[in-house]
């Protein structure tokens, strides 16, 4: 692993370590100050694995609903056993809805995204959210209020059913 | 199972974009910003607990950006806009062109400059928790920006070299004041705590793609 990223992982551990009575989480994305998405950086999360699995957080917050994420197999295969040196399962914080684009995703595209992740992880594992915020950049927000709204409505659509079909 | 949430920040009314200007150019007491950032607040639990959601955020409402606010509480630290900071960057050039070419308005997005030795005045988002929970029986979670991401951001060399020898000096009391902060939330309760580490993927992923950003 390079230099950066073993420092990256290392800062984290010792801010976490010891701490108890909460649930601790790291998110990652590609950046969300544009709505090009052309102009945000592409990859999956391959060459992040050996920071990410050295990392003793509970749940990756992860971009998943943009394609420029690529496929859920790579964290699946890697972040869903213990965190180290516990027995606390790790989580997953599904990305499933876009926050820059306009269209709403309908639930079943987020339930058809969750059972690509039920493939490696518990129905207790994963959380749905958003892929980033809505407006990191207070003058440079990515959405209005309503598509805001709408979008997570649709999230928790599809957490319903998925409980009804999984619970 | 299942539990549904979101990354943290949500669409900025104009009223909230007006105080955050005038806030930022001192022309609004604190007490009369809070006003208008409560409100934006508590309609934002509103929303999402109509929606339905498992776990709130407050929707980062009274931040300039996700790390840019810690200059509001942190001793050391200077809010900076891009543009600002172009006069002390070697490749001015280069750093126009990608700020034009990944579309980056570099007068809209300021970075948190470190210009002296780092110290918490205040918490950087206890407050914040304190007060999302006074509207809300519901599990909050509270983001924080990652600490790899402050020891990059943070570092503008021809101010910070005047408080720290290097980069991994200043580090060490990011993490200090990161930790302070996360232990103060986890003994008041806050159930989730999120560390923001966008700048990673640029770390693996600027070369393939064939630049850098700006964070």
């Amino acid at each position: 692993m390079g230099e950066e990223l073993e420092y990256a992982a290392e800062l984290i551990n010792r801010i976490i370590e010891g701490v108890e009575g909460t649930r601790i989480g790291l998110h990652i994305c590609r950046g969300n100050w544009s709505t090009r998405e052309e102009v945000l950086l592409t990859g999956d999360y391959t060459s992040l694995l050996p920071a990410l699995t050295a990392m003793r957080v509970r749940q990756f917050v992860l971009e998943y609903a943009t394609p420029r994420a690529g496929d859920i197999k790579v964290v699946g295969e890697s972040l869903s056993n213990n965190v180290p040196g516990t027995e606390t399962p790790r989580e997953l914080g599904l990305g499933v809805v876009n926050p820059r684009t306009t269209e709403v995703e309908s639930p079943e595209d987020i339930v058809a995204k969750a059972e690509q992740a039920l493939a490696f992880y518990g129905p207790d594992q994963i959380f749905l959210n958003t892929d980033c915020g809505f407006g990191c950049f207070a003058n440079r927000c990515v959405n209005v209020e309503e598509v805001a709204t709408a979008k997570i409505k649709s999230i928790v659509a599809a957490a319903r059913f998925l409980r009804e079909r999984y619970g | 199972m299942f539990e549904t949430t979101q990354v943290g920040s949500w669409p900025r009314s104009r009223e909230m974009l007006r105080a955050l200007r005038d806030r930022r150019l001192g022309k609004m007491s604190r007490k009369d910003f809070d006003r208008v950032a409560n409100h934006e607040v508590r309609r934002t639990v509103t929303i999402q607990e109509e929606a339905g959601l498992d776990i709130l955020v407050d929707g980062e409402h009274r931040r300039d950006n996700f790390y840019s606010f810690i200059t509001e509480k942190v001793e050391g630290t200077r809010l900076m806009s891009l543009a600002e900071m172009l006069d002390e960057v070697e490749d001015k050039s280069g750093f126009e062109e990608m700020l034009t070419t990944l579309d980056v308005p570099a007068s809209a997005i300021r970075n948190p400059t470190c210009v002296g030795r780092l110290e918490r005045r205040e918490p950087l988002a206890l407050d914040d928790y304190h007060f999302v929970k006074s509207l809300t029986d519901k599990p909050v979670k509270i983001t924080l920006p990652g600490p790899y991401l402050l020891s990059r951001s943070m570092w503008v060399g021809s101010y910070t070299r005047k408080a720290y020898g290097d980069q991994r000096e200043m580090g060490d009391d990011v993490v200090r004041i990161l930790r302070e902060e996360l232990q103060e939330l986890a003994q008041a309760g806050c159930e989730f705590v999120q560390f923001d580490e966008p700048v990673l993927t640029e770390v693996v992923m600027s070369a393939e793609c064939g630049r850098r950003t700006f964070m």
